[in-house]
């Protein structure tokens, strides 16, 4: 497996242990990029601060919570419209962002008093919440704020608030992940177990590492409440304060997104004994035997597999449809940490694309041997790459579409390839069964829309021909399949509804309906 | 030609690559916690032999273990044909190869920090 050195790297000689090609008939123990590093100087790679790692992907997407920043207005970007962890309280914790709005004075003379007065004003003007999570900086880190005292105080002074905080500054780990680190430590430490919560079924799960974007976990708890599972919390999309505090009270941790949240489920199983099942929610073959696992454990399989049938029925047919025509496609699949893994060898598999590269942000070494290993041969891994590697690999590669963040996304767009949304989704959710097939079409979007053909013309100079003046989707992707295939009677492209999820929120659940509470220790 | 044994085995090891997770836990200890606690259940379920599941320790490695035996069964139809001690010999080579891949010869330089 040798190691690979971009030519625009060759400044920077170390970034050639960062990246590998797989080859024929090598494993895991031939080479593994480095990760988890500071990144290099002189490469400007495309990472998020460890704030940013603990607020902004895990923190924030508990519903109902002010999440509050301690420290500069501008550390608190990413809300409306960056991110896309929605919930079913109105997206409360995406509507509205609180910052103590830390100045230089304050750094000079110190901010704890502008703290406490900004925790105190939140809470006042959103009395019905009781609930907050404080995150340090890097400037109020660096002049040693005191947020655990100020937060006492404020907790003696108002008894009916509880504030969780999460020490996890910028510079506190070489990218976002150490932020994903500190927060789950720090809750685990500070709030699992501080409360008693209501079990109201004999088979109880954690959801861990899932963050419900644009609506994934709530797919998935409707999977689980069909079978009668209660999900005594989701760590954290559309998550609630409280249930998080209940955590050591489920039967089963249900792992979706290790790189993220694998360090709780570790410590839950380690100190409350619960054991840490690992699931994949994409693709209809892994979500599968993930509901397969899940109702065994509790033995209620035939639960599961009443489910997986009804929804293969339901969307098999609308994959394929897909399927047929994005056979062969080659795919750079760039997400952030864990997307590598959990959708390199499925859509491989189930939509026939050819996955060419892997890279990750922010990943550990740990996300890079499960990349590698569900990819095929040939395939480059890289890990924390800069612009110019992303563009160098572009041209040596020639994908027809990117999965990837929107940073890159946009500078690939200039090249002339399409690029998908891989960590808020271009029209999700993508778990499920029909989430998988949403995704199916936003791939099939990407590739055939005539507007990147017709986006790479240069009018002042390029001639315009006759066939490229009018194109559709359908006339690109199905020129050259066969007639069978184009007028098949069972093939059809997606039908599901805009507006997916919704609908799941006023569902009634015939196992968890009448079940009498089990316990009531609250 | 590739010999016939090496290649089942190399079978069963891709099929575990491609499509499990529980044998990428962080930590090395973790890791030969899982390959132990999973593949000798398979094994006991490929042979027909008695599977403990009263904790829930073991309970969640039974689990994957009835997955991955079934997954075994219906995708390797050459499994039917050996007997009960050639499947032991063979998931005994499976668990010693995963020993290789993801703990002994793993590369991961986090496997060995001791704290998670």
């Amino acid at each position: 497996m040798p190691k690979h050195l971009f030519k625009c790297s060759e400044c920077i000689p170390e970034r050639g242990e960062h990246a590998v090609i797989k080859g024929e008939g090598e494993d895991l123990t031939d080479a593994l990029p480095l990760g988890y590093l500071n990144t290099i100087p002189g490469t400007i790679s495309e990472r998020g601060c460890a704030y940013c790692g603990a607020k902004h992907v895990i923190g924030t997407p508990m519903k109902d919570v002010i999440h509050m920043s301690h420290g500069p207005v501008g550390c608190t970007y990413d809300t409306w419209q960056t991110k896309r962890y929605i919930s079913d309280n109105d997206n409360f914790q995406l509507k509205y962002t609180f910052a103590t709005d830390v100045k230089e004075k304050n750094i000079v003379f110190g901010a704890e008093k502008l703290l406490k007065n900004n925790i105190i004003e939140a809470f006042k003007a959103f009395p019905e919440t009781k609930r907050m999570t404080i995150y340090q900086t890097c400037g109020t880190a660096l002049i040693g704020d005191d947020i655990e005292s100020v937060a006492r105080q404020v907790m003696k002074e108002m008894p009916e608030v509880d504030i969780f905080v999460c020490n996890s500054p910028g510079f506190a780990g070489p990218s976002q992940s150490g932020g994903h680190h500190k927060i789950n430590i720090g809750w685990i430490n500070q709030k699992v177990g501080t409360y008693e919560p209501k079990i109201t079924s004999d088979y109880v799960i954690n959801y861990v590492g899932e963050y419900n974007i644009q609506g994934d976990q709530e797919v998935m708890q409707d999977y689980f409440k069909r079978m009668g599972i209660q999900v005594l919390s989701t760590f954290t999309g559309n998550g609630s304060y409280d249930d998080l505090r209940g955590m050591h009270k489920a039967h089963l941790n249900v792992l979706e997104c290790a790189r993220s949240a694998e360090y709780i489920c570790n410590e839950l199983r380690q100190r409350y004994g619960i054991p840490r099942l690992d699931i994949d929610g994409f693709g209809f073959e892994a979500l599968s035997s993930s509901l397969r696992k899940i109702g065994l454990f509790f033995g209620i399989e035939d639960r599961a597999q009443a489910i997986i049938d009804e929804e293969t029925t339901r969307w098999k047919a609308e994959l394929d449809w897909y399927k047929e025509r994005l056979k062969g496609k080659k795919v750079c699949l760039w997400p952030g940490g864990s997307k590598l893994w959990h959708w390199a060898h499925a859509i491989h598999e189930e939509m026939g694309v050819e996955v060419v590269s892997v890279y990750t942000k922010f990943g550990h070494q740990g996300d890079m041997e499960k990349g590698i290993a569900r990819c095929e041969a040939g395939a480059l891994a890289i890990d924390d790459p800069n612009e110019l590697e992303s563009l160098e690999a572009l041209r040596m590669l020639k994908p027809d579409v990117i999965f990837t963040g929107k940073r890159p996304g946009e500078y690939v767009k200039k090249v002339g390839v399409p690029y998908l949304n891989a960590h808020a989704y271009h029209n999700g959710p993508y778990k499920g069964f029909e989430g998988w097939v949403r995704f199916a079409r936003d791939i099939y979007n990407a590739i055939y829309s005539p507007m990147h053909q017709l986006a790479m013309f240069d009018i002042s100079k390029d001639e315009i021909l006759k066939d490229n003046r009018f194109l559709t989707q359908k006339m690109l992707s199905d020129a050259n399949l066969s007639e069978d295939i184009v007028a098949s009677p069972t093939l059809r492209e997606y039908t599901g509804k805009f507006d997916s999820v919704s609908g799941l929120r006023d569902k009634k659940y015939p196992y968890m309906e009448y079940k009498e509470e089990i316990t009531n220790a609250v | 030609m590739e010999d016939p044994k090496k290649e089942k085995l190399n079978q069963l090891i891709d099929y575990i690559m491609k499509n499990c997770l529980w044998q990428f836990h962080s930590r090395a200890w973790d890791r030969e916690r899982q390959n132990e606690g999973i593949l000798t259940k398979t094994k006991q379920l490929l042979c027909d032999e008695p599977v403990k599941t009263d904790t829930p320790e073991d309970k969640c490695y039974w689990v994957d273990a009835v997955y991955l035996a079934d997954s075994f069964k219906s995708k390797y139809s050459w499994l039917s044909d050996m007997t009960k001690e050639e499947i032991s010999a063979l998931m005994q080579e499976v668990k010693d190869r995963m020993d290789l891949l993801t703990v002994k010869g793993s590369l991961n330089l986090e496997l060995t920090d001791p704290r998670y």
